[in-house]
C-alpha cells in the first residue's frame, strides 16, 4: 500500500511555495502541518471557507427556540403562578434565559464541531511517530503529499520536494531514516 | 510618536516555545513551596469554614434581618466582576484586533475560570442547603414545582454557569495547539502521554487549523456579549428589587463597568509578580501593562459616572427613602468608613494612570491594583450591606457586622483562587505559545516589532 510524503520546511514561505509547485504539477491531494495558521500557507492551500458557522448558527437557533418553549411549559403551562402581577407567559422575563443558552449550546457546537470536523480525538493517525515530526507544532513547517494523489510518484515526488528546499523528506511513519 | 515594542528583541520560534512552555518542566526557587503552603493553608481554612458552614447552618454567619445577603452575596459579585477582564481581554479584543491581547489572554482566561469557581461557591452555600441547589434547574420531578424563571435568581444560574462553561471552552479550544507542543517537546515521557491525552490527537494540520479559526472567533463572537450580559443580570438582583440604593437602571451598565474595572486590576495584580518571577520582561512588556492601566482608568471613570448618577438620580427623585440612603446612610451611617474606602480607592486611585510614568512604574501600578481591588470589595459592601441597613422603616434599622466564618471564608476563597492560579502556572503554559509565534510572524513580515 502507498503511504503518503512528507517534507519539513524551515518556514511557512518555502511552504507555500512547495505547495504552489506541486499544485502546478497536478498534486491534487495536499495537506500542510504547521505550528501556527499561516496566510501564505492558507492562501496556496486554497480551501473552501469552513461550514462551521452554520452548524453553528442552526445549533444556537435550536436552543433559543427550545429554551423559549422550556420556559413557556414550565411556567407559564405546567405550573402558573403570580409573581407581582406578570402575565403567566412573559416574554421579557423568558429573554434572558433564552439568550443564555443560546451562547452556551452555541458555543459547545462550536467546540465539538472543531472535533468533529478536525478529526481530532483520535488515539492515532498515520503522520504519528514519523521521524523528526514532532516539529510540526515547533517551529517547522510540514507538507503532506497523500497516497491517493494522482500525481504522486515516489521517487520523481521526493526529488521535487528536495528540490524545493525541503530539509528532510521522509515516508508517513517512517522512523530511523537518515533525514 | 514611536510605539513601545510588543516583543523585545527577535526571539525564534524555538526560543518562544523554550522560554514558554519550559515555564510547565523548568525547576523553581523555594519561593514557590511558600507560596503554596501559603494558599494551601488558606484552602484549608476555606474547607474548615465551609465545613462549619455547611454541618450548622448559616446562622454562623453574620447575615441576619435586615441585612440577609451580606458577605456571600458581596463575595459573589466580587468574584465574579474579577472575572470579567478575561473575557473582555480574549473576546472583546480579539475582535477588535489589538494585538497587545496575545501575551496576556491566556492568562487572564484563567484568571476568569478559577475567580468564578469562587463566585459560585457562594450562591451555593448561601442557599443555607446546598444539596438542594439542583433544584436551580429545570429536571422531571416529581414534586412538579419548576424553576421560577420570572425572578432573576434562576437567570443568575442560567448566566453563571453558561459563562464558565463558555470560558472553559474558549480556554481550552485556545490551549490545545500547545499541549500539542508539550506532548511533542516536554522532557520526561510522562509528561507527553499526559500533555498527549489533553492535546486530543492535535496535530496542527491544516483543515483542522481551518475549522479552528473558524471557530475561536465565533465563540469570541459568542462570548462578547457574555461579558456584558453576566453582570448586567447579576444587577438585576439588585435592581428589580424596591431597597433603596438598588432601585434603579443605571444598574446594569454600572455594575459591567465596574467588573471590568476590577478584573483589570487583578490581571495587573496577578500580572506584575509573574513576569517578575519567570522573567518574561521581553514578552509581556511595559506596553502590556500600560494598555490594562489605561483601561482601568477608562472603565474607572465610567464607575466614577456610575456613583455621579446615582446619588444625582437618588435627589432628582425627591423620594425620603433614596435621599436618606445617600445622603445620610452611605456617607454617616453605620460602616460609613466603607464607603469613603470606597471613593478613595476607585475614584482617586485611578487618577494616577492619567501619567504615562505611573503606567509604568511596576510598583506604583502594583499598589494601585491592590487598593483597586480592595475598593471594588467596598463598593459590592455599600451597595448590599449599608442598603440593607437602612431600609423604608426606622424600626427595622441595624448594623451589620461580620462573623470569623465570614472572614475566614473570603480569605479562603482568596487562597484557593491563588492555589488554582499557581498550579496553572506551573502545569500549564500561561503565556499562548502558538499566537507567541504567529503575533512574531506577522511582526517580522511587516520588518518592525511594533
Amino acid at each position: 500500500m502507498a503511504r503518503a510524503i512528507l517534507a519539513e520546511f524551515a518556514s511557512p514561505e518555502a511552504l507555500a511555495a512547495a505547495i504552489r509547485r506541486l499544485r502546478g504539477d497536478a498534486h491534487a491531494r495536499l495537506e500542510a502541518y504547521v505550528p501556527y495558521p499561516a496566510p501564505e500557507v492558507e492562501e496556496a492551500l486554497d480551501r473552501p471557507r469552513s461550514r462551521l458557522p452554520l452548524v453553528v448558527f442552526a445549533a444556537g437557533a435550536t436552543a433559543a427556540v427550545l429554551a423559549y418553549g422550556l420556559q413557556w411549559l414550565l411556567v407559564a403551562h405546567l405550573y402558573p403562578i403570580d409573581v407581582g402581577g406578570r402575565p403567566p407567559h412573559f416574554p421579557l422575563a423568558f429573554v434572558i434565559i433564552t439568550f443564555e443558552m443560546t451562547i452556551l449550546f452555541a458555543s459547545l457546537t462550536a467546540v465539538a464541531g472543531v472535533l468533529v470536523l478536525g478529526r481530532l480525538v483520535r488515539l492515532t493517525d498515520e503522520v504519528q511517530g514519523t521521524d523528526g515530526f514532532e516539529s510540526a507544532t515547533g517551529d517547522r513547517f510540514w507538507l503532506e503529499v497523500s497516497p491517493r494523489d494522482a500525481g504522486l510518484d515516489e521517487p520523481a515526488t521526493r526529488a521535487t520536494l528536495a528540490e524545493l528546499g525541503a530539509l528532510r523528506v521522509v515516508g508517513a511513519g517512517e522512523t530511523g531514516g537518515a533525514p | 510618536m514611536t510605539r513601545d515594542p510588543l516583543l523585545v528583541g527577535q526571539p525564534t520560534d524555538a526560543a518562544l516555545a523554550d522560554t514558554l512552555l519550559g515555564t510547565t518542566w523548568r525547576a523553581r526557587g523555594w519561593g514557590w513551596g511558600v507560596a503554596f503552603a501559603i494558599s494551601g493553608g488558606l484552602t484549608a481554612l476555606l474547607a474548615v469554614c465551609v465545613t462549619y458552614t455547611v454541618t450548622t447552618g448559616v446562622g454562623v454567619w453574620g447575615n441576619m434581618i435586615p441585612v440577609a445577603w451580606a458577605f456571600g452575596i458581596i463575595n459573589f459579585v466580587w468574584w465574579i466582576g474579577i472575572g470579567h477582564a478575561g473575557t473582555f481581554i480574549s473576546a472583546i479584543l480579539y475582535l477588535f484586533e489589538q494585538r497587545w491581547r496575545t501575551s496576556i489572554n491566556r492568562f487572564a482566561e484563567g484568571m476568569t475560570l478559577f475567580a468564578v469557581m469562587q463566585a459560585a461557591l457562594f450562591p451555593l452555600l448561601h442557599l443555607g442547603r446546598p444539596w438542594f441547589a439542583y433544584w436551580l434547574f429545570p429536571y422531571p420531578s416529581q414534586m412538579e414545582v419548576w424553576p421560577q424563571v420570572k425572578s432573576a435568581l434562576p437567570w443568575d444560574a442560567a448566566a453563571v454557569s453558561t459563562y464558565f462553561t463558555v470560558s472553559l471552552l474558549f480556554w481550552y479550544l485556545g490551549l490545545l495547539p500547545d499541549l500539542a507542543s508539550l506532548r511533542d517537546h516536554a522532557p520526561t515521557r510522562r509528561r507527553r502521554i499526559l500533555y498527549g491525552l489533553f492535546a486530543l490527537g492535535w496535530n496542527g494540520k491544516a483543515s483542522t487549523w481551518r475549522h479552528y479559526r473558524a471557530a475561536y472567533l465565533l465563540l469570541a463572537g459568542l462570548a462578547t456579549p457574555l461579558v456584558v450580559s453576566v453582570h448586567s443580570i447579576v444587577s438585576s438582583d439588585f435592581a428589580i428589587g424596591l431597597t433603596p440604593g438598588w432601585h434603579s437602571t443605571i444598574f446594569p451598565p454600572f455594575f459591567v463597568a465596574g467588573a471590568i474595572f476590577s478584573g483589570f486590576a487583578m490581571v495587573l495584580t496577578l500580572i506584575i509578580p509573574t513576569r517578575a518571577v519567570f522573567g518574561l520582561q521581553h514578552i509581556i512588556t511595559e506596553r502590556h501593562l500600560d494598555g490594562c492601566a489605561k483601561l482601568t482608568l477608562v472603565t474607572g471613570l465610567v464607575v466614577f459616572y456610575g456613583y455621579l448618577v446615582e446619588f444625582f438620580l437618588a435627589w432628582y427623585s425627591g423620594s425620603p427613602f433614596e435621599l436618606s440612603q445617600f445622603f445620610g446612610a452611605r456617607p454617616f451611617g453605620p460602616s460609613a468608613f466603607v464607603f469613603w474606602t470606597m471613593l478613595a480607592c476607585n475614584v482617586l486611585v485611578p487618577q494616577l494612570f492619567w501619567s504615562r510614568r505611573a503606567r509604568r512604574s511596576v510598583w506604583l501600578l502594583f499598589a494601585a491594583s491592590l487598593l483597586i481591588n480592595v475598593g471594588m470589595w467596598s463598593e459590592r459592601f455599600v451597595i448590599i450591606v449599608l442598603s440593607l441597613q437602612r431600609e423604608f422603616l426606622p424600626s427595622m434599622w441595624a448594623a451589620y457586622a461580620p462573623t470569623w466564618v465570614d472572614l475566614g471564608i473570603l480569605s479562603g476563597t482568596i487562597g484557593f483562587f491563588s492555589l488554582l492560579f499557581l498550579l496553572f502556572l506551573r502545569f500549564l503554559p500561561f503565556v499562548s505559545v502558538a499566537e507567541m509565534k504567529e503575533l512574531r510572524h506577522e511582526l517580522a513580515g511587516e520588518g518592525n516589532h511594533g
